[in-house]
């Protein structure tokens, strides 16, 4: 397979769920804002801060309300992450590729930016749940349409390398941000954190799964325990790495070898780690080895299939 | 009947209706399909055109139109009203074609090694050897079977007279086929019951055949086929994606491509894997920037000595565009006798060389009523049509002319035959041409048709998809054939 081609269908699907996540991220601070009032400066700001765009954001000099970040997330075609970006990044990508892709998976690809050019129509920039809905959904049917139609060869693998890889590095800035709030919020009262917890788990399809598993009281460290070790949950990073390895292991092993050592690395640390260990380092410098780990994982993927020389 | 039927409007005097005759009854190959149109109300054919273009936006097969802003992207139209060819008339046609690239290939070889057509004197030396088309590059370099133009795509027209005539012979990159394609598919689609009515010959084994042309243009046992495209941004791009998709081969740009060893590799994520043969979607001068274009991103540093050395086969070969000059296309017929020692069967459209005094005085006293063409120009741009030109217009036209004559040839206007179109007023006559698309590999293969191009501005003459044109399914159907007692012709062949 050509190595350019590898690399759009890589970005393909990172870029997809770097879109749904971003519509995550957005659709459960919007209703955290509505319940927190008016005054919760911090809950305005709390997505700025898990995509670590905050400057990014103050550049433009709007005033920080909730609405004027959304807009920012979702729209804005200066940010090269907002969802329109991520979308139409997506679609470019599968459009240099269309031939190494199922005709479905370009129609709906393309369908999807359609769809969206649509939206946008005479100004308008819908921030609202049902277009953070309809963004997961087309991310969930083009994952589906790859998963029923595509052969399981290099570009599917390529393919799931790129959703896993972003997915893994969102679930931990979630966390990483959320826990941080919530250790430091001077309010911290029963109640608040209830609600704070349980948008994390929303945020990351994971509500269901916490009460099938805990069948009791939403508790922070059991938040960590589920989206960091619960092997059997889609969005926890051990999830996570179980695809990256497993996509590693099909992908030719021989220019490789630097990546695969570090993801069996990170997956080693997943798979047989205890929430004990990632106290005895602290939640933050855990996440914050993760995330930096991930980066690097990512560049060496490029380095071993991508690079253009 | 509620609604009022479908009723195709005929053509002006002196165009030539594919669809009806002079007293306005269908022609034979068209009676089943005037029997079924009348069947139809204009709310029902509007419902279709609808359904079709809602399909091809979906499908992402558009077109971007140079000179509007970036990331343009259109549709080509496609008219939903078929134009239908008899078979005896296209297997004329088809003959006319085979002897026609036979003769261009035999000329290619012969400019460039003995230069026996030059030392007979039918075509004028510094024609040939001062063309801007002419590669020296290639002169004395062998090309397997000496095939120089594997694809052609072929611009024929009929006439008012009802007889066709070549317009130009496209050898160096000719586009459109997956037009031909897309179009059959959707006509399927949309319109099954023609289908029973009709024998329509197949043409979607297309790709099949072009891999086997690309195959065998090269000496070695199962060759490395990739197809090289400028890249997502020309305007041909979705249909060198389809065409690499078709024939399961790898689409590659210039990047992915290096020169080691005088050897072309592409770069994989297992490492280089060798390439034997490239379909170039590239024009010549791109395609190496240290033999040509040295500003060219687009092409393979080095790749030209890898040519020349046979360690690579290139389709269509370097240097086909000094045969499909507009220079050189009033050769043509000369070619064909001088190679073939067989009189054309198909005609040429009478040409004025500008180049020459006679026919330049001639020219600029009859610009009014010429079309003018530019000899290297193609797409519809830089020509001027005479009869559809404003005073000013043509006057502007003729300082561009008088300024550089050598680099303009002129050809009466041609009355372009006319095929029903649905448009805004109804069923109504528009101009068309057809392209067919001609392989040549260890024969010469045709599929039945190709792509019918229609100007669907009432009276324009140029069907350029660039300038507003649009495209039709074209059918060649047995006539007389009631295939009612038989299957649809929609199974394609095995192997298609």
């Amino acid at each position: 397979m050509l190595s350019r081609v590898a690399s759009h269908l890589y970005w393909l699907s990172r870029y997809l769920e770097r879109a749904e996540n971003m519509a995550r991220i957005l659709d459960v601070g919007a209703s955290l804002a509505l319940l927190s009032g008016e005054g919760d400066a911090l809950a305005a700001i709390e997505p700025l801060v898990i995509t670590d765009t905050l400057d990014a954001f103050d550049a433009t000099g709007l005033p920080r309300t909730p609405e004027n970040v959304a807009r920012f997330l979702a729209w804005s075609p200066s940010h090269a992450s907002s969802i329109v970006n991520c979308l139409e990044a997506s679609r470019e990508n599968a459009r240099a590729v269309r031939g190494s892709i199922t005709s479905e998976m370009w129609e709906n690809i393309n369908d999807t930016w359609l769809q969206l050019v649509a939206k946008r129509r005479d100004g308008a920039e819908p921030t609202d749940a049902a277009f953070f809905d309809w963004v997961k959904e087309r991310s969930h049917l083009f994952r589906g349409i790859t998963f029923a139609t595509i052969r399981r060869d290099q570009p599917y693998q390529f393919i799931r390398l790129g959703t896993f890889l972003e997915r893994a590095d969102n679930t931990a800035r979630i966390l990483s941000v959320k826990q941080a709030r919530r250790s430091t919020a001077a309010d911290g009262d029963g109640l608040t954190d209830y609600y704070r917890l349980s948008a994390v788990l929303r945020s990351v399809s994971s509500l269901e799964a916490y009460r099938d598993t805990y069948r009791d009281a939403i508790d922070a460290r059991r938040v960590a325990e589920l989206l960091i070790f619960d092997p059997s949950l889609p969005r926890s990073l051990r999830f996570c790495f179980d695809e990256v390895v497993r996509n590693l292991a099909e992908l030719p092993q021989a220019p490789a070898r630097t990546a695969r050592r570090l993801a069996a690395h990170m997956h080693a640390l997943l798979e047989h780690g205890e929430l004990e260990d990632v106290e005895g380092v602290g939640l933050d410098a855990f996440l914050e080895r993760f995330l930096r780990n991930n980066v690097r994982l990512g560049e060496a993927v490029h380095a071993a299939y991508m690079e253009m020389k | 009947m509620s609604a009022p039927a479908l009723t195709p409007l005929p053509a002006p005097p002196g165009v030539y209706d594919e669809m009806l005759d002079a007293a306005r009854a269908p022609r034979a190959h068209y009676a089943a399909y005037a029997d079924w149109l009348a069947s139809m109300t204009p709310e029902q054919m509007a419902g279709k055109r609808a359904e079709a273009d809602l399909i091809f936006r979906r499908i992402g097969i558009t077109f971007s139109v140079y000179g509007e802003e970036g990331g343009t992207e259109r549709l080509i139209p496609s008219d939903v009203v078929p134009r239908i060819i008899d078979a005896d008339e296209w297997e004329r046609l088809e003959k006319g074609l085979v002897q026609r690239v036979t003769a261009i290939n035999r000329f290619l070889a012969d400019i460039y090694h003995g230069q026996e057509i030059l030392k007979a004197g039918l075509i004028p030396e510094d024609q040939i050897l001062a063309n801007d088309q002419f590669a020296v590059a290639m002169i004395g370099t062998r090309v397997p079977r000496d095939v120089y133009a594997h694809i052609v795509g072929v611009d024929i027209v009929r006439h008012g007279d009802g007889s066709y005539y070549v317009l130009e012979d496209n050898l160096r990159v000719p586009s459109g086929v997956s037009y031909m394609l897309s179009n059959r598919k959707m006509m399927m689609r949309l319109f099954p019951d023609l289908f029973r009515r009709y024998r329509v010959r197949p043409v979607e084994h297309y790709p099949a055949l072009l891999l086997q042309t690309l195959r065998a243009s090269a000496e070695i046992d199962s060759p490395s086929v990739v197809l090289l495209t400028p890249g997502r941004f020309n305007s041909a791009y979705f249909e060198h994606a389809f065409l690499a998709q078709q024939m399961g081969v790898e689409l590659v740009e210039g990047q992915d491509l290096f020169v080691k060893d005088a050897c072309v590799y592409m770069r994989t994520t297992e490492g280089p894997k060798r390439v034997d043969v490239i379909y170039r979607r590239l024009d010549a001068d791109f395609l190496d920037p240290l033999a040509f274009r040295p500003d060219s991103m687009l092409g393979v540093p080095g790749l030209l000595a890898a040519y020349r050395l046979g360690n690579v086969v290139i389709c269509n070969a370097v240097g086909t565009g000094v045969a499909d000059d507009k220079s050189i296309y009033p050769y043509v017929p000369e070619m064909v006798r001088f190679y073939l020692g067989e009189e054309p069967i198909l005609k040429n459209v009478p040409t004025w060389q500008c180049r020459k005094p006679d026919d330049l005085a001639h020219v600029a006293a009859h610009l009014e009523e010429l079309v003018v063409k530019e000899v290297h120009g193609a797409g519809g741009y830089g020509m001027l049509v005479g009869p559809t030109s404003s005073k000013a217009e043509i006057e502007a036209f003729r300082k561009v002319l008088m300024a550089n004559p050598g680099n303009y040839i002129a050809q009466p206007t041609l009355a372009l035959s006319s095929c029903p179109t649905f448009v805004e007023e109804g069923v109504a006559p528009r101009h068309i041409d057809l392209r067919p698309f001609v392989l040549v590999g260890r024969e010469i293969r045709i599929v039945p048709g190709g792509l019918t191009r229609v100007a669907l501005r009432r009276g324009s003459l140029v069907v350029n998809s660039s300038q507003g044109g649009g495209t039709k399914d074209t059918w060649v159907v047995d006539t007389g054939t009631d295939a009612d007692d038989g299957p649809a012709p929609s199974d394609a062949p095995a192997g298609a």
